[in-house]
């Protein structure tokens, strides 16, 4: 078994470096070892003999039989015999002049006792570059698995999320599959890429999909889905946060490094865990909408109100309430509420099974798992396969070979909508929250009997699809699967040149990953007649990508001494990615059933057939030295080189410093005295420069491409893009200094710092004037400031023999400001002279996410109250004595206000709202974020955790409020508008209704609050059965535990969720709610159990 | 052992000496890049019908196709809002446009401008390397380029007056540049300066139906030139490009019996058309959508049938064939040009490709008559408006009879005549305008008539005081442009 395991090993171990040739396969020649192993009840089978040369490198080897016995040609008898069993001491034996061997063996007693090993952990910035944790330059925070483990994650940014100073993490939206925006430091770019460059085991992790897979933009949606990495492999993560330590990644690191290593085995005798966690997920209340009662009084009072002239109800019969008309009185005198008709409880299951261990020269940790949700939104779901197989080979003292193998199937269920993951415009749930709520999910036919089809008319005076539909159907009937394969073998050589001092490795990454979506819109879900080619749409779209990243290091650590020590790295790295796509669309095919697009169906839809190749390229070269005196001043400096395909060749390479230094001060003499209760102060400072590319490839060349149709016949190409040849590397310059106190018995442990980060030659997509001929291009846009400080403290109050009482606080601040913007970019954004816009202004060292807009002061009561009025508060009286109505935008619009208009404050108290009256309303950056959390562990089984994350400041529109009480057009409202102004001499806060006129909802204070929150993330309490208890279920370790996720949110904020993801184009970004539904409530059970 | 070091060092020294730039040089397979195009004649045509196809197909935004019509309908008389009318387009019916309106966004207007540049910049150069190519050919080309990039400044200086003029193409981003507008008389020079280069550069025919009614021939160049004179008050330059195409004996107007309809506008590219945008099976036009669903934007005026193809009370069967079933549906008061193929046969949504006729022969009369009558040729005019009315069977109730040197009466009978004749082809509103603003808004009143017959009683006063200021007429910068451009000043009356 354990030869066959070996050969195993040795054969996946040949093939990744083929053509290797192992020396210890010619056993020919050489002088011949008899013997035979026995402990003391006897002869021992299986027992691995072997011979080794000097550098323990294996030259033969064999296994004793039945017996005991073993015989083998050895090559040099100056080389070493060693006999090994697992469970017994390992013997090392010389050969010499002998031949026969009586081998001994004794019961190995460390393997059966716990053994406590005390060692300082040494952190890897990745790069290859090992260092004591203590004598780190940089900021870096590591995130270990236990505190990953509880969390119902399922993948590894909802594990990390509010658990790390600095790091904040956004969720897009409860849904299976659904990501999260990770942000380290607040926004260093603002071309949409704010995601950190991920190291999985030293390795950049590419995680880009084509743009134009399945016909739309790809999102943080992939993102997540492509980082299936099982949390429960994950032996750590950290992040990377200061300029000095992301220098050494280059390029992509601009916007912070997250490094994430995977599990291996361990020596020892084989270990399988299995964890379970099982999840319900509950869609928490939404906001109270209008039932079909109300919503049939509020339509045609909006219609009326507006020249007060009745809604035609012989054209709109879905206000007739004609009883002889059964088809429209039964299907529009419903109170359907759709959001609940879409929802259900979700839930996830959760198994994982992982298998470890190893002897002196193989190590192995395999894992498998299965994980299956169903989303809380009817139709949604997720389905995934992880395997993972990491091998390490000792051949010798000087090499290793180690091999992670990763493999993932993942089939995800979205529900259909324009965007492929089902999110974005006429999405499920977004149509459910505007459906008319009088409208029936089901059909009453003409007899008024209800039948089982669903009631979806072509169109009806709410429009047609996409605008709306039924839910209901759509999320039942319609398909939008997702299917994805990734497989990313890792294959890595150590090499020690020179034992000790020079090191080598080679590491090699392929990255393969299969997708495809399949979409299908049948005719039931939209009522569409067939003419329409959105009847029975079907696509498919494939896309496969094929990665390799290679790394090649060389580590130079001389021995000088005790007083002074150095290590170098040189490291060569190179990056190739290409990505195709393709894809069919067909639609009209002739049933629901026939959902594939080669059912014969109408063809000549557009995008009908699609494909195409990206490939990107880079290549960077680094020199990192770390040089320590006397354990007190510790320098670090590295040189980073890098060369993109996404640039011409004028600007193609790029050259990158970054220097940063500690001083431990508590090893200074003078500070022996505070020695008794002060274990580490130390000091830290930095300063790095690292390039961005942008984000597209082939920029730089101006494209003909060709039309999707011909004009007469004949085939059109057009100009598709701008050449880009000024296009510049965009820089970050980050500037960082900190300090680390460790006191009273590492019971406190307090980490600060405070950073600046430049980031020079922005790119930023800047709107173009038309008259350029094309609406936007990327430019260098300007300098943007990122600076803040962050506090980490980990203590432990509490510590005695039964109870021990740990609390972790954390807390950021993040300031950003423009410092310089380039003569062709908007200041301006947005405009207040329509409804629901706000004015967002760009001012030099000012910070991004301004907007401006007007004040909300209530409702005009009557009109009295429409009279303007002066700064006196006495009546404006025109010249022929008559009084001034109250108007909008004169004389450009000259709309005069009506009784149960929104009054907006008359700043300037001319009569007229326009411009003038427009003030600073916010800013979307919050002040602070941050986490903390207690955690109690009693008789050290039993422990209780719980976490909070909170923001504070920063305003946010609550876009849903916008949108919920507007009553402009035939959208469901929330039912706050039941309290609208409908009669003269009503004093209320919420306007009247009007169709599609007047200016109730302008951007103003109304809508906008503070987005202060603290959110109850988790609390898990988990017991730990003792080792007796343990041993008697045939377990070593066991423990059961309980989690509940986002219980509670403490805010004043009005809307649904205030943890909102700041959103908009370029530097005019604001944070705008359009939530209609808090986040996830998640209940887990969970097991875990190792044998 | 000596084995892997070696190759280690093997691996290392490779990696080295490749040639990184080498490695770094990827070029796109999506599309072909600028330094390997403009190399054959073929990649020439491909590149100048990418301008008509820009008229029909655009990335985001509004299609040129469907602004023609929005720019030329919705202000004039004949148009009402369907219930499908959004509150933009209500505020051009109203009068009350702002800068924020997205009718106003020129941006795929100046994208067509942008690849007709892109032609006559590179184009010639084609020459150099593709020995195939004729000079003759090349300017035709070019002379394709010129003439669709003049028609569109001439849309945007009948719409907008002052605008950005950029006659070099954007290519790279070295090209980017903040411009100031420009004086519509200089915009009107330079388009007349395009159409005399074309006019010599242009193909009499393709040999092919298709081609000479879907592409510049010379007598677009000649149609437009004649369209632009008028414009300018060149009444004889307008008659003397008219009468080029008149002469030719190339086209005639359809009989007006049953197949007229399916002729001219159901299957297109009839004898009559002279320049129409080609829409087929693969790119659809985008007035079905407009017209036809149950929420359709625009429905006929009510009083279309009645005041301006008159109705005869005794013999309901007697109709001018252009109005019932042509122009209107009666039944819902669909616009209907755009939706039959013929007068009882509708079109379904995947048959929606009726062209967009930009002129026809009908046209080029009516311009001539107009320019007749400001050039003291009355009679010459009434013949013309005679001509046209025999063959659209109007009825006597919507006859004239001014007198040839009334000017004033002519006038009017001739715009109601293009009304009838031009219903909800994008001309209403710049016939109203051209007529109006003549001799210095001399006929102010055709405006005002207007604005009182589509105008809502509720905005009808504040759209009459605005129609005062001649620069209402024109419609407002979009408000991103003024945002984008600092140079760029917003039109005198949205300041």
């Amino acid at each position: 078994m354990r030869r066959n395991l070996y050969i195993l090993l040795i054969c996946a171990v040949a093939v990744c470096v083929g053509g290797i040739q192992l020396s210890w396969a010619q056993t020919t020649g050489g002088v011949l070892i008899k013997g035979r192993v026995t402990d003391k009840a006897g002869p021992l089978v299986g027992a691995t003999v072997i011979e080794q040369d000097k550098d323990n490198r294996t030259i033969i080897g064999v296994a004793t039989d039945i017996d005991g016995n073993f015989a083998l040609h050895i090559s040099d008898v100056t080389h070493k015999l060693v006999v090994s069993l697992i469970s017994y001491e390992t013997q090392s034996l010389t050969i010499g002049p002998k031949r026969t061997f009586e081998v001994f063996m004794k019961p190995n007693s460390r393997d059966l006792n716990e053994v406590i090993v005390k060692a300082r952990p040494q952190v890897n910035n990745g790069s290859g570059l090992l260092i004591d944790d203590r004598d780190r330059t940089t900021s870096t925070l590591t995130l270990n698995a236990k505190d990953v483990e509880e969390l119902q994650a399922t993948t590894i940014d909802q594990a990390i999320q509010g658990r790390l100073p600095g790091v904040d993490i956004v969720s897009n939206s409860g849904d299976p599959g659904a990501g999260m925006s990770i942000k380290i430091r607040g926004t260093a770019t603002i071309n949409g890429a704010t995601n950190p460059l991920i190291v999985l085991d030293g390795v950049p992790f590419e995680t880009t999909v084509p743009s134009d897979f399945n016909f739309s933009t790809a999102d943080n949606n992939q993102y997540a889905d492509l980082l299936s990495i099982a949390p429960s492999d994950i032996k750590d993560i950290s992040i990377l946060k200061d300029a000095a330590a992301t220098a050494v990644w280059g390029s992509r690191a601009a916007n912070g490094v997250l490094i994430i290593n995977t599990k291996r085995g361990v020596k020892g005798a084989p270990t399988i865990s299995y964890t379970f966690k099982g999840t319900s997920t509950e869609q928490p209340g939404s906001i109270p909408l209008l039932n079909g009662d109300q919503y049939t009084t509020l339509i045609p009072e909006m219609v009326m109100n507006v020249n007060g002239l009745p809604l035609n109800m012989f054209n709109v019969k879905e206000f007739q309430f004609d009883p002889q008309d059964l088809y429209y009185y039964n299907n529009y005198t419903q109170n359907t509420d759709w959001i609940k008709a879409i929802s259900r409880t979700g839930s996830v299951y959760d198994n994982n099974l992982s298998l470890s261990g190893g002897g002196d020269k193989a190590r192995y940790f395999a894992s498998v798992g299965y994980n299956t949700q169903t989303g809380t939104t009817i139709g949604t779901g997720l389905q995934r396969l992880n395997t993972r197989l990491n091998l390490d080979y000792i051949v010798s003292d000087r090499i290793r070979f180690t091999t992670y193998v990763a493999y993932a199937h993942s089939n995800t269920l979205y529900n259909y909508s324009a965007s492929a993951n089902g999110t974005g415009n006429g999405n499920v749930r977004g149509v459910a929250a505007i459906r008319a709520p009088n409208s029936s999910i089901y059909a009453y036919n003409e007899y008024g009997i209800l039948t089982p089809n669903y009631f979806t008319p072509a169109s009806d005076v709410q429009g047609q699809y996409p605008g709306t539909y039924n839910p209901v159907a759509l999320a039942n009937t319609a398909l939008n699967e997702a299917v994805n394969d990734r497989i990313t073998p890792h294959f890595s050589l150590q090499y020690n040149i020179v034992k000790g001092i020079l090191n080598a490795t080679g590491d090699v990454v392929f990255d393969i990953s299969n997708g495809r979506q399949h979409r299908f819109l049948p005719q039931q879900a939209t009522g569409r007649p067939f003419t329409e080619t959105t009847v029975n749409q079907t696509s498919v779209s494939d896309y496969d990508s094929y990665n390799v990243s290679t790394k090649a290091n060389l580590v130079y650590t001389p021995d000088l001494g005790d007083k002074n020590s150095f290590s170098g790295l040189v490291s060569l790295q190179s990056n190739d990615s290409k990505s195709v796509t393709q894809g069919q669309r067909s639609s009209n095919t002739a049933s629901d059933e026939l959902q594939d697009p080669l059912s014969p169906g109408r063809s000549n839809v557009a995008g009908a057939l699609l494909s195409s190749t990206t490939q990107a390229r880079s290549v960077s070269a680094l020199i990192n030295g770390q040089y320590k005196f006397l354990d007190r001043y510790i320098v670090n400096v590295a040189l980073r080189g890098d060369g993109s395909s996404r640039f011409g060749s004028n600007k193609r390479y790029g050259l990158f410093p970054a220097i940063s230094g500690r001083w431990r001060a508590s090893g200074e003499p003078f500070m022996k005295k505070f020695s008794k209760w002060m274990d580490d102060l130390s000091f830290r400072g930095g300063y790095g420069v690292s390039g961005s590319a942008p984000r597209s490839d082939y920029l730089f060349f101006g494209k003909y491409s060709p039309s999707d149709n011909t004009y007469a016949g004949a085939p059109t190409v057009y100009p598709s893009n701008i050449q880009l040849d000024n296009l510049r590397w965009e820089t970050l310059q980050g500037i960082d200094a900190g300090f680390n106190l460790i006191m009273f018995n590492n019971r406190l442990n307090i980490d600060f710092g405070v950073y600046r980060n430049r980031t020079k030659d922005l790119f930023s997509t800047v709107n173009l004037a038309a008259y350029n001929g094309f609406s936007s291009v990327l430019i260098n846009a300007g300098t943007l400031d990122n600076q803040g400080y962050e506090l980490n403290i980990i203590s432990t109050p509490i510590r005695t023999k039964n109870i021990v009482v740990d609390f972790a606080f954390n807390i950021a601040n993040n300031v950003n400001a423009l410092r310089s913007v380039n003569p062709n970019y908007p200041v301006q954004s947005g405009n207040t002279n329509t409804n629901g816009s706000y004015l967002g202004l760009l001012q030099i060292n000012n910070p991004l996410g301004s907007f401006y807009g007007y004040r909300y002061k209530g409702v005009y009561k009557d009109a009295d109250a429409t009279i303007a009025r002066g700064a006196s508060g006495n009546k404006l009286i025109s010249p022929d004595g008559t009084p001034v109505q109250m108007r909008f935008n004169y004389p450009a619009v000259d709309y005069k206000f009506q009784p149960g208009d929104a009054m907006y404050e008359d700043v300037n108290h001319d009569g007229n709202i326009n411009f003038q009256d427009v003030v600073y309303l916010g800013n979307s950056n919050p002040k602070f974020t941050g986490g903390f959390g207690p955690s109690i562990t009693w008789h050290g089984n039993f422990k209780l955790q719980a976490f909070f994350n909170f923001r504070t400041g920063g305003q946010i529109v609550n876009g849903t409020e916008m949108s919920t009480t507007s009553m402009y057009g035939f959208n469901n409202q929330s039912t706050a508008v039941l309290r609208r102004w409908r009669r003269p001499g009503d004093v209320t806060d919420i306007p009247r209704a009007l169709y599609r006129s007047g200016y109730n909802w302008l951007g103003s204070d109304r809508y906008v609050e503070n987005g202060t929150y603290l959110r109850f993330r988790s609390i898990t309490a988990r017991y730990n059965f003792n080792r007796a208890l343990a041993a008697k279920l045939k377990t070593k370790n066991l423990s059961v535990y309980f989690t509940a996720e986002n219980l509670l949110t403490f805010t004043n904020y009005t809307g649904q969720d205030p943890e909102v993801a700041v959103r908009g184009e370029g530097i005019n970004q604001m944070a705008i709610d359009n939530s209609t539904t808090p986040p996830l409530k998640q209940f887990t059970l969970g097991l875990s159990a190792t044998f | 052992m000596r084995k892997i070091a070696t190759i280690l060092l093997l691996i290392l020294v490779s990696a080295g000496n490749y040639s990184c730039n080498k490695y770094l040089d990827l070029k796109p397979n999506d599309g072909i890049i600028r330094d390997i195009f403009w190399q054959s004649k073929e990649q020439l045509q491909a590149a100048t019908l990418g301008c008509y196809n820009a008229m029909e197909d655009v990335p985001s935004g509004k299609t040129p196709a469907e602004l023609f019509f929005v720019w030329g309908e919705l202000r004039a008389d004949m148009i009402s809002p369907g219930l499908g009318m959004g509150a933009e387009e209500l505020s051009f019916v109203n009068y009350n446009i702002l800068s924020t309106n997205t009718f106003a966004d020129w941006r795929n207007i100046y994208r067509v401008i942008n690849i007709c540049n892109t032609v006559i910049d590179f184009g010639p150069n084609v020459k150099n390397i593709d020995a195939t190519l004729s000079t003759a050919e090349l300017n035709g080309y070019l002379a394709e380029a010129l003439t669709v990039r003049a028609m569109m400044y001439f849309y945007l200086v009948r719409t907008f007056g002052d605008v950005p003029m950029k006659i070099k193409a954007t290519a790279t981003d070295a090209d980017i540049t903040n411009i100031a507008k420009t004086p519509k008389a200089d915009v009107l020079k330079q388009i007349v300066a395009d159409l005399k280069l074309a006019e010599g550069y242009a193909v009499e025919t393709y040999n092919n139906n298709t081609f000479d009614k879907g592409r510049v021939t010379k007598y677009t160049v000649y149609a437009v030139e004649a369209d632009v004179y008028l414009w300018l008050d060149d009444y004889a330059n307008c008659i003397a490009a008219a009468d080029k195409i008149i002469n030719s004996n190339k086209f005639a107007l359809v009989p007006g019996n049953s197949a007229w309809f399916n002729t001219v506008f159901g299957n297109g590219n009839s004898v009559e058309g002279i320049f129409e945008l080609q829409f087929d099976q693969q790119i659809l036009n985008p007035y079905y959508a407009m017209f036809t669903t149950s929420k359709r934007r625009y429905i006929a005026a009510n009083n279309v049938l009645s005041d301006i193809y008159t109705i005869d009370p005794q013999k309901a069967e007697n109709i001018d064939i252009r109005g019932i079933d042509a122009a209107v549906r009666p039944s819902d008061q669909s616009i209907y040009k755009y939706l039959g193929l013929s007068d009882d046969v509708a079109r379904t949504q995947d048959g929606s490709y009726a062209h967009w006729i930009f002129y026809r022969y009908a046209d080029i009369l009516l311009l001539k008559a107009e320019a007749c009558i400001n050039s003291g040729r009355g009679q010459d005019a009434l013949d013309i408006i005679s001509q046209i009315r025999q063959r659209g069977h109007a009825l006597s109730f919507s006859e004239e009879s001014p007198l040839p040197d009334d000017v004033a009466g002519l006038t009017d009978y001739l715009v109601k005549e293009r009304a009838r004749e031009f219903a909800y082809e994008g001309k209403r509103w710049y016939d109203l305008l051209r007529n109006a603003k003549r001799n210095n808004y001399a006929r102010m009143d055709i405006l005002r008539e207007a604005v009182l017959n589509s105008v809502p009683p509720s905005v009808q006063q504040s759209a009459l005081n605005k129609l005062k200021d001649p620069n209402s007429h024109y419609l407002p910068i979009f408000y991103t442009e003024i945002q984008n451009d600092p140079l760029l000043i917003q039109n005198p009356f949205y300041k």
